[in-house]
């Protein structure tokens, strides 16, 4: 009985050890564990955001598998503090991340403030940090809007209130890169749709006065007028959020002859009740445009009835108008069948991970199949040139992407939201 | 430096008196009249559009100016919180609506009058009750304390209250349900809607019911007396603590009022809608005369007419600007406001 059980012992461990003696064969991973750490946040109002950024970061690992024999695994942690997305909280997680020695990459933030903490830390630590959703154009150019976009002199990032970003990266260089494109696009992209889809030659405009919003209607407006349009009205609302009333500027908007409006802010600063105003004021074919601060479930909740007829940009690539990119689309849906597993930016954080992955495939190969470090997944991750569901992404100097393309959403069908319209491809400039 | 001081003292008195009163009363209307007459004549039925906006905003403002100036007059207390009261008002009705199955698509009818009835009478009653136990944990215990007390106090409440309602409902906007028809008849080559209507009118319902109550009503008188000389109006009988709960509870009850008519009006409201709403209430008060009720629901009406003016004419950038340059040249000019200060004597 005893000698029966120390066998069957003796040739368990024999088998262990073969499979352990084993090298390269078939592409068992044994060589060891390489993680992707991912910073989203995961918890409260901010779920919807995070799972289905983090599920096609999870979709793209359980894809790949493993990478020249080293076994790939994500090290998520959530950002989220009390439900909202927390710098400080983010910072402790990438820590975490470049504590464990496994890790050579991160996915994430989502949040573009998240961002301005994190990258101070990851920059310290050679660690390559790719963003699937970040928008905010400080976090690579010093320019927050320049003038060829808005028609009055530049706006730098300090004016805008943000850090420069030399300031967030203390080695003097850049371990940052994002697969979304910038926030200054927004409004000329707005424009180019507005004139040319929505046939509009005369528009209204008016924002919350803040550095996002103002700045987006200012870019839209210089845009509009080089497209051949006329900017009938312009009004900024300081204070916005504490504003009840947009209707006289609404009416002296109309009288001037405005065919739609274009409001540049947030759902948080009254954007959406403006819409809803103009019920009762303007047709109800007359256009609501703005930038990804509308493109929210809060401003659906807040235009009320007047939901049909607003259009938004985001800053990202939407796959579902790449071609090609739906087989992958399809496969994720049947992997992840809920239909709040799904998001706008599922695609990006799984591109985002692939393009991690190629990096760390292409550093493994560099460094004679061993283990790399991170400067060299950091250098391997400069050289990107990759083509995935987002179309073909390459990372400038900065660490912006190549593939500038914004999407316009819009909704046409008052019980499905915000729908993906189609996509404005500004790679080649203005 | 004494000149100084001798000058800026003349100013203070410049426009008192009578004649004062109708050289103010002059001053502004000369100056609305240069600002605004050109515009009227180049577009009247738009001036008539924001005159209908502008009045009803500033029905609204002076429904909260009530409360502010009923609780100045009688405690010389600027009860900071009376702006988030309006608010309250408004987020009690939104369940209360929906127990009776109201949504944004039911249709105009008796019933929902009735309902709404219903619902205002049950929301100013509880509201009232909020502020009348406010004043009794809060303000009371400090009626004798230095005046900075009550005050901080008042700004206290004013964070409890919205603390307490983004905890309720969090920091998006709410929805309010969209009762009321959505019809528009032709004015004067405006578009007036019905909804413009019931606002206007439902203010000036409850203003002349207000002016009504303290002019002719026991407690009216006794509220009167209070305001006048609190220890006097003790020597003759009159129960102090009941008159001085009745003032906030009244006020309450009208900023309830306020509160589900901006509601039904606007369909949005959010926790800190009432900071600046009471902002322009308090100032609208301080404009009109504090403590001084015609004077309040006046200065409501102005502050709304310039909001609205302001956001079509000028610069909605300097809206704010422009209210408050008028609260600053009020107070240096005419501390006394439109109408007259009523305070207590000392």
């Amino acid at each position: 009985m005893r000698l029966s059980k120390l066998l069957a012992g003796l040739a368990l461990a024999s088998v262990v050890l073969a499979a352990c003696g084993t090298t390269g064969g078939g592409g068992t991973a044994n060589k060891g564990t390489i993680k992707i750490g991912v910073d989203l946040p995961e918890s409260g109002a901010e779920t919807s955001n995070g799972i289905p950024t983090l599920n096609g970061v999870k979709f793209a690992v359980d894809q790949v598998k493993s990478v020249d024999g080293f076994t790939l695994q994500y090290f998520n942690l959530d950002d989220a503090v009390n439900g909202v997305h927390d710098p400080q909280k983010g910072t402790q997680n990438v820590q975490q991340f470049i504590d464990d020695k496994a890790v050579l990459g991160m996915i994430g933030p989502f949040n573009s403030n998240v961002a301005r903490a994190e990258i101070k830390v990851t920059n310290q630590a050679h660690l390559v940090q790719i963003s699937p959703a970040n928008t905010n154009q400080c976090l690579t150019k010093d320019i927050y809007i320049p003038q060829s976009l808005s028609g009055v002199p530049d706006v730098d990032c300090k004016a805008a209130g943000y850090p420069f970003p030399k300031d967030l990266r203390p080695t003097g260089t850049n371990n940052y890169f994002r697969v979304a494109t910038t926030d200054d696009f927004q409004g000329p992209a707005m424009s180019d749709y507005a004139y040319n889809k929505l046939n509009l030659k005369k528009v209204g405009v008016a924002s919350d006065a803040e550095a996002y919003g103002k700045g987006i209607a200012d870019t839209f407006s210089i845009r509009f007028k080089k497209d051949g349009g006329t900017i009938v009205k312009r009004q900024d609302f300081p204070n916005a959020s504490h504003v009840s009333d947009f209707r006289s500027f609404l009416r002296s908007a109309l009288a001037a002859g405005a065919e739609g409006i274009y409001f540049g802010g947030t759902d948080s600063n009254n954007a959406c009740v403006v819409r809803n105003q103009m019920k009762g004021i303007f047709p109800d074919s007359a256009p609501f445009m703005g930038g990804d601060g509308i493109v929210t479930g809060q401003c659906i909740k807040d235009a009320a009835d007047k939901v049909v007829g607003m259009n938004g940009t985001v800053a990202t690539v939407a796959a579902e108008k790449v071609s090609g990119s739906q087989a992958t689309i399809d496969a994720f849906k049947k992997a992840y069948p809920n239909s709040n597993d799904y998001g706008a930016y599922t695609m990006p954080a799984y591109d985002a991970t692939k393009i991690l992955i190629a990096a760390i495939d292409r550093a493994i190969k560099a460094n004679n199949n061993n283990m790399p470090s991170r400067q060299q997944v950091l250098d391997a991750m400069s050289k990107t040139d990759f083509t995935g569901v987002l179309g073909h992404t390459s990372f400038d100097d900065k660490g912006d992407t190549t593939n500038k393309v914004i999407t316009v959403y819009a909704v046409k069908d008052a019980s499905k939201g915000w729908e993906v319209d189609t996509t404005v491809d500004l790679s080649h400039g203005l | 430096m004494a000149s100084v001081a001798a000058a800026l003292k003349g100013t203070r008195t410049a426009l008192s008196g009578a004649l004062g009163t109708w050289l103010f009363l002059a001053g502004t209307i000369l100056v609305l009249a240069v600002l605004l007459l050109p515009k009227v004549i180049s577009n009247p039925a738009f001036f008539i559009q924001i005159l209908i906006y502008g009045v009803a905003n500033g029905a609204i403002f002076a429904l909260i100016a009530l409360g502010y100036t009923m609780v100045y007059g009688i405690i010389e207390l600027i009860n900071f919180a009376h702006g988030d009261i309006f608010t309250l008002g408004a987020f009690i009705a939104i369940p209360l609506i929906g127990v009776f199955g109201f949504t944004d698509s039911t249709p105009f009818s008796v019933g929902v009058v009735l309902v709404l009835l219903l619902v205002t009478a049950a929301v100013m009653v509880i509201d009232g009750g909020i502020n009348m136990a406010i004043e009794r944990l809060a303000y009371r215990p400090l009626r004798s304390a230095p005046r900075l007390a009550i005050l901080i106090t008042a700004v206290g409440m004013s964070f409890v209250l919205e603390g307490a309602m983004y905890v309720w409902r969090g920091a998006n906007n709410v929805h309010f349900p969209d009762l009321l028809p959505g019809t528009r008849i032709s004015f004067l080559g405006a578009s007036l809607g019905v909804k413009d209507l019931i606002v206007i009118g439902s203010a000036v319902i409850l203003v002349v019911s207000l002016n009504v109550f303290i002019t002719n009503s026991k407690l009216g008188k006794a509220m009167r007396a209070t305001a006048q000389d609190r220890e006097a109006a003790q020597l003759m009988g009159i129960n102090i603590n009941r008159t001085i709960a009745a003032t906030f509870f009244i006020g309450a009850a009208l900023a309830a009022a306020g509160g589900i008519i901006f509601g039904l009006y606007f369909n949005n409201i959010r926790f800190d809608e009432g900071f600046t709403a009471g902002l322009f209430a308090f100032t609208a008060a301080v404009f009109g005369g504090i403590g001084n009720i015609q004077g309040a629901a006046l200065g409501g009406l102005f502050i709304g007419l310039v909001q609205a003016f302001s956001n079509a004419y000028y610069q909605a950038a300097l809206t704010d600007v422009w209210i408050f340059a008028i609260l600053i040249l009020v107070l240096v000019f005419r501390p006394a406001g439109l109408l007259g200060m009523q305070v207590p004597e000392k």
